[in-house]
Formats: C-alpha cells, sequence, structure tokens
C-alpha cells in the first residue's frame, strides 16, 4: 500500500533509498560477488568497500578469526584504488540495477583531497560514507575518526568539494563519547551518520606464542557487538538531527528492528550475509510489511 | 551481475557416514539447479541455524553426481563436527559451486596427485572427473595423514591407478609425512610422471614445493584457508603471490582455490 511504502522510503540529505536495508561496507565488496546471493536491487543500497585513491594491497598475514559469535577481521582496506573503482566497478555495479553508497577513505590529507574532486566528477555518486574510522591501517582510519576536531575538518572538506553529494560520516565505537563525534560531523555538515564501525580486538595464538594478526589489533563485528553498536546508535541518535543508520552485529529481523526503536532511521547489515545472505531483504519485506518500528 | 552462478541453496543430507574414527563422508541431494562443478571448487555450508558457530564451512567438492553432492569432513571443531554428524533428512544451506580457479585436466599425461588429510576430497573428484572424460594417464595417489584414525579406508582406491598411504605416527602405511613418501617414492622411481596435483596444509605444499619441485613439469595446489564470504567479496582468505617481482594478494576462494605452487610467497604467508 502507497502509505506503507512511503513509510520505508529513506532519505540522507538529497540521495533517495527504495528502502533503509543497506549492506555495509567491507563484507559484501562492491556488492557485485553477491549478485548470486542476494537481490541486490531489492535493497536500499549497498556501502561499497572502503576506496582509497590509489589501490591498496591490504594487509598481510592472517586476516579472519571466528570468535564468539563473531569475527575479527585485519582486512586493511584492499581495494582496487579510484581509478578502476569508478572505472569498472561503478558502471558494473549501476548496471546491475544496484543503489550505490561510495565508501571513502585516505591515508593523508593530500590523498584525501584528491580522493574527493575525482570522485566529485562522478555525477553517477549521490552519495558518500565517509569511513572516518578503519581500526586495520596505519594511517588515516581511527586517527582521524577518534577526534572530533579532525573529523570537523574531514567532513567540511568533503562538504565543499563534494556539493550536492549527501554525505554520511561512519564513525568508531571505540571512543568515550561518540556524541560528540556524530555532533561534530552534522555541525560540518554532514547529512547523515552511520554507526558502528568494527570495535577494537585482538587474538593470540597460544601455540605460536604471538598475536594471530600482523597489526596486533584488529576489528571486531558479528553478533557479539550488537550491544554496543545499539548503544553507540542510541546516543548518536539523540545528539544530532540528521539520520543515523545504524549497523553492527544485526543477524536477525528483530535485531534491526532494535535498532528503529534506538534512534536509526536506517540500517546496515554487515557480518552476517557471510551466513544469512537473505537476512538483508527479509529485514526489508518486514518493514514493507509493518512499517517502521517506532522509535522509544 | 549478469552469469554469478554463486548461489545459495536448500540440501538435504541423504547418508551421512563415518570412514575413520575422525572422518566421514556427508552425502547431499544436489539441489536442483545446482551447477556442474569442476575439481578443487568447494561448497561452503552453514552449520547451524544459530550464530555458534558463525561463519559458513567451506568443503571441497568430493564428488558430484547427477543426483548426490558428496563432502569429505574431518571433525575438528564444533562446526564440522556438527555437519559430521547431520542425520540423512537434515536440510542444510549450502553456497556453491564457489572457486574461480580448478585443477586442469592432465589431458593425457601422467600425474602425482598429492593430498594432506582431508586434502583427498578434492583429488578423489578429479580423478572421478578426468575418467568420467576419458583422460588415460596414470593417477597415482600419495595420501598423508597423522595417523590410521585420519586415513579412511579404500573406498577411493578404484579411483587411481595406485594408492601410496604415509602416517606421521607409522600406524598406516609408509611411516612420517607425505613429502618424504613422494620424495622416496621418486628416488626408487616407484612414481614417474610430469605432473603434481596437491592439497593439504599449507605446511605440505610449501614442503612439496621447496623438496620435489624441481621434479615435476608443473605443480598446482587447491589451498586450504579460513574464509569468510566464500566468493571474492570481503578479501579475507588471501594468499600472498609473486607476480612481476611484486607481492600481490589473491582471495583464495575466487582467485583459487588452485594456484600455481611456485607463484605462493610462502614466507610473507603465517
Amino acid at each position: 500500500m502507497v502509505t506503507e511504502e512511503k513509510k520505508s522510503v529513506f532519505r540522507v540529505g538529497n540521495a533517495a533509498f527504495i528502502n533503509p536495508v543497506l549492506l555495509a561496507s567491507g563484507p559484501a565488496g562492491y556488492g557485485l560477488e553477491y549478485s548470486g546471493m542476494i537481490r541486490l536491487a531489492r535493497l536500499g543500497g549497498v556501502v561499497t568497500k572502503t576506496i582509497s585513491l590509489k589501490p591498496r594491497a591490504g594487509n598481510p598475514g592472517v586476516r579472519l578469526r571466528e570468535t564468539g559469535s563473531g569475527l575479527l577481521n585485519s582486512v586493511g582496506l584492499e581495494n582496487v584504488g579510484a581509478a578502476r573503482f569508478f572505472g569498472e566497478k561503478l558502471p558494473a555495479i549501476l548496471e546491475a540495477g544496484i543503489r550505490p553508497v561510495v565508501s571513502l577513505a585516505a591515508e593523508d590529507w593530500d590523498d584525501y583531497t584528491q580522493l574527493l574532486d575525482e570522485t566529485s566528477c562522478h555525477r553517477d555518486v549521490d552519495v558518500v560514507e565517509l569511513n572516518l574510522s578503519c581500526p586495520n591501517v596505519e594511517r588515516g582510519g581511527l586517527a582521524v575518526g577518534t577526534d572530533p576536531a579532525k573529523v570537523d575538518s574531514y567532513v567540511k572538506e568533503a562538504r565543499s568539494r563534494l556539493p550536492g553529494v549527501a554525505l554520511l560520516a561512519k564513525l568508531t565505537p571505540n571512543v568515550q563519547d561518540i556524541a560528540s563525534l556524530a555532533a561534530a560531523a552534522e555541525g560540518a555538515g554532514a547529512d547523515g551518520i552511520t554507526a558502528i564501525n568494527t570495535v577494537i580486538g585482538m587474538d593470540i595464538d597460544i601455540g605460536k606464542r604471538r598475536p594471530v594478526f600482523r597489526m596486533v589489533r584488529a576489528g571486531l563485528s558479528g553478533p557479539a557487538i550488537l550491544p554496543v553498536a545499539l548503544e553507540a546508535v542510541w546516543r548518536a541518535a539523540r545528539a544530532v538531527k540528521i539520520p543515523v543508520m545504524g549497523a553492527g552485529g544485526i543477524s536477525s529481523v528483530g535485531d534491526a528492528m532494535k535498532f528503529f526503536m534506538a534512534g536509526a532511521a536506517a540500517v546496515q547489515v554487515g557480518t552476517a550475509i557471510f551466513y544469512d545472505p537473505g537476512l538483508p531483504e527479509r529485514i526489508a519485506e518486514e518493514l514493507e510489511r509493518s512499517g517502521l518500528p517506532a522509535r522509544i | 551481475m549478469k552469469g554469478n552462478t554463486k548461489r545459495s541453496y536448500k540440501a538435504r543430507v541423504i547418508s551421512s557416514e563415518r570412514i575413520s574414527p575422525s572422518c566421514g563422508v556427508v552425502v547431499f541431494e544436489r539441489p536442483e539447479g545446482f551447477p556442474d562443478a569442476l575439481p578443487g571448487q568447494f561448497v561452503s555450508v552453514r552449520v547451524s541455524d544459530s550464530t555458534v558457530p558463525l561463519l559458513r564451512r567451506p568443503y571441497s567438492i568430493m564428488d558430484l553426481t547427477g543426483l548426490e553432492l558428496a563432502l569429505l569432513v574431518k571433525v575438528a571443531g564444533r562446526g564440522s563436527a556438527m555437519l559430521a554428524s547431520a542425520g540423512p533428512g537434515e536440510v542444510m544451506d549450502l553456497a556453491g559451486p564457489l572457486g574461480g580457479a580448478s585443477f586442469d585436466d592432465p589431458g593425457g599425461d601422467d600425474a602425482v596427485l598429492v593430498a594432506g588429510g582431508t586434502g583427498l576430497a578434492p583429488m578423489i573428484f578429479s580423478a572421478r572427473t578426468w575418467k568420467r572424460r576419458g583422460s588415460r594417464g596414470r593417477l597415482y595417489l600419495v595420501h598423508g595423514a597423522a595417523s590410521r584414525d585420519e586415513s579412511p579406508d579404500s573406498f577411493f582406491e578404484a579411483d587411481f591407478d595406485k594408492v601410496f598411504r604415509a602416517t606421521m605416527d607409522g600406524s598406516a602405511g609408509f611411516s612420517g609425512d607425505v613429502v618424504a613418501l613422494l620424495a622416496k617414492l621418486l628416488d626408487e622411481g616407484r612414481i614417474s610422471a610430469p605432473l603434481l596435483y596437491s592439497c593439504g596444509p599449507a605446511g605440505m605444499v610449501r614442503a612439496l614445493v621447496e623438496r620435489t619441485g624441481d621434479r615435476f613439469k608443473s605443480h598446482h595446489t587447491s589451498l586450504e584457508a579460513v574464509m569468510a564470504c566464500g566468493v571474492g567479496a570481503c578479501r579475507g582468505c588471501t594468499v600472498p603471490l609473486r607476480e612481476g617481482g611484486r607481492i600481490v594478494f589473491k582471495a583464495v576462494c575466487d582467485d583459487g582455490t588452485v594456484f600455481r605452487a611456485s607463484d605462493i610467497a610462502w614466507e610473507e604467508w603465517w
């Protein structure tokens, strides 16, 4: 019914989505890899793997370790780089009927401004997620996302170089006060917040007596982090007026509903697609059937 | 994307049989629409409806016929125990066929197939596939396991022209590792073939390259890895390869599982 459909339509700035269920950046790659398992065009969108100006090889050594209802990763933002992304991947994504949200990150300020300028050349990109919070890289990443002043300057720069493009700021839970970061992003012109990125963790190989990951620390995702994400979304949503996309450990329709009740305007599903690729579509169907749950 | 055949299916268990104290063969009904597969391709199985264990488990295809899909399962942890104990009639979610690179047909040449543990599965699938196609080369299987408990009995002997076994504790066949056995067989002239295919733990494959690499014209290996997506999306299962003087990371799940063993940058991989 029309009224119910309206309830599900979701906007960030000028960017519209057919429903508020997206795939989170990372697990789904560029989306295309999952096109046999997920009907991607039925989702609100796919947040791409984070793109950097130059291709990134990613981290050496072990990249994955399963934990109790969770997954540690140290992929390290492996990606094809902006030129190949915009030249090859984005056209294929659009061709497949997928609604992309382009995730961006940079190692330093020069790279960042060049990446924004490169992005601004592509009119097909009307919404960008600034990954201010990857724990798996030595430069950029958390060094930016944990400091409200840096969040302010990164978002402001994106605002000025990408006029008309909707901006999402993806925040880390690895801070004392996510509300101040969300407020900083909003103040700098972000159109929405994505919360949360992975939670920092580590593991040790007891046989080898050394950390499992070469970078030592890694990013924890999956059901284990849902309570952390939920609380962060709850606080972020109370600190800003712009929409918050909730992400972190959603592995059932009910989990997604909790995020809406906590104040999220949309949800992103990440790790769960590894074991339940049908989940995002089930969430979207439930929302279409019942409408968005009211915020508590 | 058109042509993406990596789909998820509901598959019903037909039988589950222990073939050694720690290994079993689980046979599924081939799901409707499940495409033909190539040796070295795999499926990822969701062994639990809960989030423990969280990830699907990748299993190399041991056989795929018009009606059946067979997997070789070694009980190593919670996930494999759940799969190995699945009873007839049980339905599991299974994605496949996965893997973008497979074992090439030896094309009439003789070949040595070295398997460590459940690395046996793709070797059985290779032998059966090639024989079904009418390949005439001789196939030698050299299988290594920790002990007799992990060395399944002879259900696969008929698939090969000759089978040699090694166990680390000497409880069955040659006493020692599978690479030492292969070196001995080559030295004694009991095996001679231009092609080497392998599947097993990384340490075994590395030792094969270092100790017998110069004895074969080519060595292709199907790598084992911890995987999350299985479709090349998450980049979690990468292996470092040497490519034109630099190191590149390839996804075992989608760029492999089969690689040229001499390309692998072992010192970069732990």
